[in-house]
């Protein structure tokens, strides 16, 4: 009777072995889309760019003359809140050689609050 | 030939016939037993797999709504494979409603049922619906009562400034359209309306839902997060659910209309 030729037997095995590694790594695969979504989602939706313009505007503001500044005040809550849906809410104080700005932007997802000294 | 038996293995009771039946037993049992239990197993696999496919799609979907309504891009389309079911849009003027919105002070009514309408993922084994109405992803068994919140809308209360921001999305469409296989959601900005208003507190939300179709659950979850919160009756029942809000100095209601180019 004819004996098998098992020299080759090797390759066998590494066909099981490249085939778990598929197997894995398509588990790895197949989770990277949802942490890539979710990640790419709050880089999106973080308003770095709205805070910043917030915060320019009210310290230009800060020039205005008194009676038109509340008129400039009210309208800068009103515009962030129409085009952006974000509640803008600031006070400011000036002492001897410095002015305070207390700056409070909430859109939903991003709080943020700032006491920012000017000197 | 005596010598040679010696030497080499005795293999007299080595039948290869016998051997190769025992081996194509083993093969046809084998097969046997994964189409008995493998298949049905690997098939519900796949209709879980499509699921959690189109609960990403429906909130890959739910970006674009926002994009539109609160980013202020004029136009935008997603292609997707809608597998395992089918994805129909319900738009607002659809009736019955599926659930509609009254919102108020103690001076009277200041929204009149907003009724959003809906897009819908109907999962044809897994008896699940996937919907996406007012901004918000929802899962809802089609059997079993409840539904859960996959993705939230964007409604928030500023406690600094007692400012309650209210946005209302509702779709509409030339009639109802659905879709199967491949195929891509094309949606457009609509009307916008803005409302901001010093409301007479107590400022109420009364949410309809549809008996038959009932997401209250999942909605109830959602206002009762907010804080100070308040509402008369648990949900699930299908009747009218009445919800107080915190004092309210600033109320701000904002409704965006997404049209539906075609899906």
């Amino acid at each position: 009777m004819a004996r098998l030729n098992d020299d080759a037997q090797w390759i066998v095995l590494m066909g099981f072995l490249v085939s778990f590694s598929f197997f894995f790594l398509a588990l790895v695969i197949n989770q990277s889309t949802v942490v890539g979504q979710t990640t790419a989602e709050s880089v999106i939706e973080f308003p770095k760019n709205d805070i910043r313009d917030v915060r320019s505007v009210i310290h230009q503001s800060l020039n205005v003359a008194s009676p038109v500044f509340n008129d400039v005040e009210s309208d800068i809550k009103i515009i962030s809140m129409n085009r952006k849906s974000s509640v803008v809410n600031y006070s400011f104080f000036s002492a001897a050689n410095a002015t305070y700005i207390q700056i409070h932007y909430n859109n939903g997802v991003t709080e943020y609050n700032e006491n920012w000294t000017i000197v | 030939m005596v010598a040679q038996h010696i030497v080499g293995l005795n293999d007299r009771g080595v039948s290869e016939s016998i051997g190769f039946l025992l081996i194509f037993t083993i093969v046809i049992v084998g097969i046997g037993l994964v189409t008995l239990y493998g298949y049905p197993l690997l098939l519900k696999q796949q209709v879980s797999a499509d699921e959690k496919i189109m609960e990403k799609n429906m909130i890959v979907l739910q970006n674009d709504v926002k994009s539109l309504a609160y980013k202020t891009v004029p136009y935008k389309e997603t292609s997707m494979k809608i597998g395992s079911g089918s994805l129909s849009i319900y738009n607002s003027s659809h009736q019955p409603s599926f659930s509609n919105i009254t919102i108020s002070d103690s001076s009277g009514t200041i929204i009149y049922k907003f009724e959003p309408g809906e897009m819908r993922y109907e999962s044809i084994s897994a008896q699940t619906d996937i919907s996406l109405q007012n901004g918000a992803v929802i899962l809802r068994p089609r059997l079993s009562g409840g539904s859960v919140m996959l993705a939230e809308p964007r409604w928030f209360y500023d406690a600094p400034t007692q400012t309650m921001v209210i946005n209302l999305i509702n779709f509409t469409s030339e009639g109802i359209m659905a879709r199967e296989g491949i195929g891509t959601i094309r949606m457009k900005m609509g009307d916008y309306n803005y409302t901001q208003l010093t409301p007479a507190n107590p400022v109420t939300v009364i949410y309809t839902p549809n008996p038959s179709m009932d997401y209250s659950v999942a909605w109830d979850n959602y206002f009762m997060k907010i804080p100070g919160m308040a509402h008369d009756q648990p949900p699930g029942s299908g009747t009218p659910i009445t919800y107080t809000l915190p004092p309210v100095n600033s109320l701000v209601i904002k409704t965006y209309e997404v049209k539906i180019e075609s899906i």
